[in-house]
């Protein structure tokens, strides 16, 4: 009888044996009987349409079946047919010839984008295939504020086909010291209109797609899928731990980037190639309100640029398969030393996401995951509000309220409530000094916009007061309805 | 599962790469499974047969398998994963990597060799649903600690 030997590898699923004996004449016959004996055989050896898989040769005696008569190939008694599997690997992407067969679903490059590609398409390793695999490719950036700025103005520029923007904010003039898509004519604007305009003016044969909205569990599996590569431009940890979980649960890259005062740091993250995940460097976020926001801490406007710039060049790497992506390794930027340093990272093997044993399976709910209260409708107002229009009417009345501000001091400085006795307790202050604060008393919280004090609010609820209320907007919005001669900043 | 291997066998793989730098080079290893670990007893170096991009793409000829696989198997062994180098590139398996890994419960070992000075070797396993490469934990013993068949 023919025999076929079983690689080591797939011994297991034989029971154990190195060779098996079959009654066949031809090959295709003594496979069915194989893996009619071993069922756990199949899907190591066909794939889902029944074809033998590309890895897997069959040889007879020492001659590759596609050489003989395919799976007609006759057998005899005595012959051995071998099981073995193609070995090939390498680092980077497809090559040339690799890329030849996807090549034919690139899309063309007209005269116009010819031109404009002209200094592109004089490097080898982006050329015209390079150039039409960037046509191709879809970016999802997620905020376009300072990081998405450098980041939508170098991409569009670049020819990346398709880009698509989350956001929903508008455009401030505090915006404009970094946000450079955004210029003076466009406060007040949605930054989404003035990022789409900017994007079609630096190059029209970028399509931008705009979703006006906060990404959230609910809809982020939807809008990540239809992109390629995503790139998360946000500063809060909600955002950052469901881009990061949606990119893994999807097997998409996601371009890591965030800066604070002068530091940013950046890296790819990317579980399929063999890299970490975000959750793999930190499995939990910080307690709310311990790491300040840029706009609690500040940042120089120029950072973003920095940190931007090098995510763009990740992604662009991603694209056209070049290079040495920052996979495994944690970029560290300090602009007031003017260093870079670099840190390896590992993939942790008990990483709930990306780990050996997975148990994060689905999105889940990021706000609680973060500890966080999640913002309330901007047009509603809630019963744990106060408008600054019912903070002057009870004030007016004589009630005794007392105010605390949960700035920093500098904005302090800038403008306050002290003429209805505020007080200065900074967040990051906050819980050492709630001793100060009396249950009894009514207490109004307040900060630049009502973000901070909310989480403000949320300490105070956590120690047993009642009496609480956040003031809706925080101290602009009493600029804008109450005293309009207060400084805004 | 993990991988066992001897410091002696690891020079033996790196010098590979570094004789063949710029070019990848890629081997099997041959040895036994051992309370979860596959232990490595032989590592064997074998020819790059990819004509083109040998920079960054290695093929071993399945005739050296299988001839590999006889020999494993009069000798008491199995060919229990492969190894191949990374030049001027990190020891991360590529999407290439990714798409030709034939086996799940395999070592597939790999190693950079920066301008031609082999670096950090590491070893991966492909998940069950060939979604992704997890890294495996490597083991090296001294040669004069381990039993050598």
């Amino acid at each position: 009888m023919p025999t076929i030997s079983i690689p080591t590898a797939l011994r297991q699923y034989a029971g154990g044996q190195a060779s098996v004996a079959v009654q066949a004449s031809r090959i295709g016959e003594a496979l069915a009987q194989l893996t009619a004996q071993f069922p756990e055989l199949q899907k190591h050896l066909f794939d889902a349409n029944g074809k033998l898989r590309s890895f897997v040769n069959i040889y007879v005696n020492d001659e590759d079946i596609r050489h003989l008569q395919k799976e007609e190939t006759e057998i005899k008694e005595g012959d051995e047919i071998s099981i073995i599997p193609s070995i090939a690997g390498g680092a980077g992407g497809a090559t040339v010839e690799e890329a030849k067969a996807q090549s034919e679903a690139l899309p063309e490059l007209n005269k116009d984008e010819l031109a404009r590609y002209d200094r592109h398409l004089t490097l080898p390793e982006v050329g015209l295939e390079g150039q039409r695999k960037l046509k191709a490719a879809s970016i999802l950036l997620i905020g376009a504020g300072g990081l998405g700025s450098p980041l939508g103005l170098y991409l569009a520029a670049a020819g990346v086909g398709r880009l698509g923007l989350v956001d929903f904010d508008v455009v401030d003039h505090s915006n404009l010291q970094r946000q450079i898509l955004h210029g003076t004519k466009d406060v007040g604007r949605k930054k989404l209109d003035s990022a789409k305009d900017r994007l079609a003016d630096i190059n029209p044969h970028t399509q931008v797609d705009t979703y006006e909205l906060a990404l959230r569990s609910e809809n982020a599996l939807g809008i990540v899928k239809e992109y390629d590569i995503i790139i998360d431009g946000t500063d809060n940890f909600q955002t950052r731990y469901l881009a990061n979980d949606a990119s893994v649960l999807l097997g998409k890259p996601n371009v890591y980037g965030s800066i604070f005062r002068f530091e940013g740091q950046a890296s790819v993250f990317y579980p399929k190639a063999g890299g970490p995940c975000y959750r793999c460097l930190y499995p939990e976020p910080p307690p709310p309100g311990l790491v300040p926001s840029c706009a609690e801490g500040g940042v120089l406007g120029i950072l973003p640029g920095v940190i931007g710039v090098i995510q763009a060049t990740e992604a662009i790497k991603l694209i056209i398969g070049e290079g040495e992506l920052l996979v495994g390794r944690l970029l560290l930027f300090d602009a007031l030393k003017m260093k870079f340093r670099e840190l390896k990272l590992r993939r942790n093997p008990e990483c709930p996401l990306c780990g050996d044993h997975p148990t994060i399976k689905h999105l889940i709910d990021y706000d609680q995951f973060c500890g966080v209260t999640p913002p309330p409708a901007a047009t509603e107002v809630s019963d744990w509000e106060i408008t600054p229009l019912q903070l002057r009417q009870r004030l007016d009345n004589g009630e005794r309220v007392t105010i605390i501000d949960v700035r920093e001091p500098h904005e302090w400085q800038i403008a306050n409530l002290e003429t209805y006795g505020s007080r200065l307790i900074p967040l990051g202050q906050f819980a050492d000094r709630i001793g100060e604060l009396d249950q009894n008393d009514d207490i109004v919280v307040h900060c630049k916009m009502g973000g901070r004090s909310a989480k403000a609010y949320e300490v105070l609820k956590k120690a047993g007061f009642t009496r609480i209320k956040n003031l809706k907007g925080g101290i602009l919005a009493w600029a804008d309805q109450i005293d309009r001669t207060m400084a805004k900043y | 599962m993990s991988v066992r291997l001897t410091t002696e066998q690891i020079e033996q793989i790196k010098r590979h790469g570094e004789r063949t730098f710029p070019e990848e080079c890629g081997g099997l290893l041959l040895g036994v499974t051992e309370g979860g670990a596959r232990v490595i007893r032989e590592v064997l170096p074998l020819e790059n047969v990819r004509q083109d991009s040998r920079h960054n793409r290695v093929e071993l000829d399945p005739r050296d398998y299988l001839r590999a696989e006889r020999e494993a198997t009069k000798r008491g062994l199995g060919v229990w994963g492969y190894y191949h180098s990374h030049p001027n590139h990190p020891a991360i398996p590529s999407g290439f990597d990714l798409d030709h890994a034939p086996f799940i419960g395999w070592s597939y070992l790999i190693f950079a060799v920066r301008d031609g000075k082999a670096e950090e070797a590491r070893a991966w396993t492909v998940r069950e649903d060939r979604s992704q490469f997890d890294e495996e934990t490597m083991t090296i013993v001294s040669t004069t600690a381990s039993t050598q068949s």
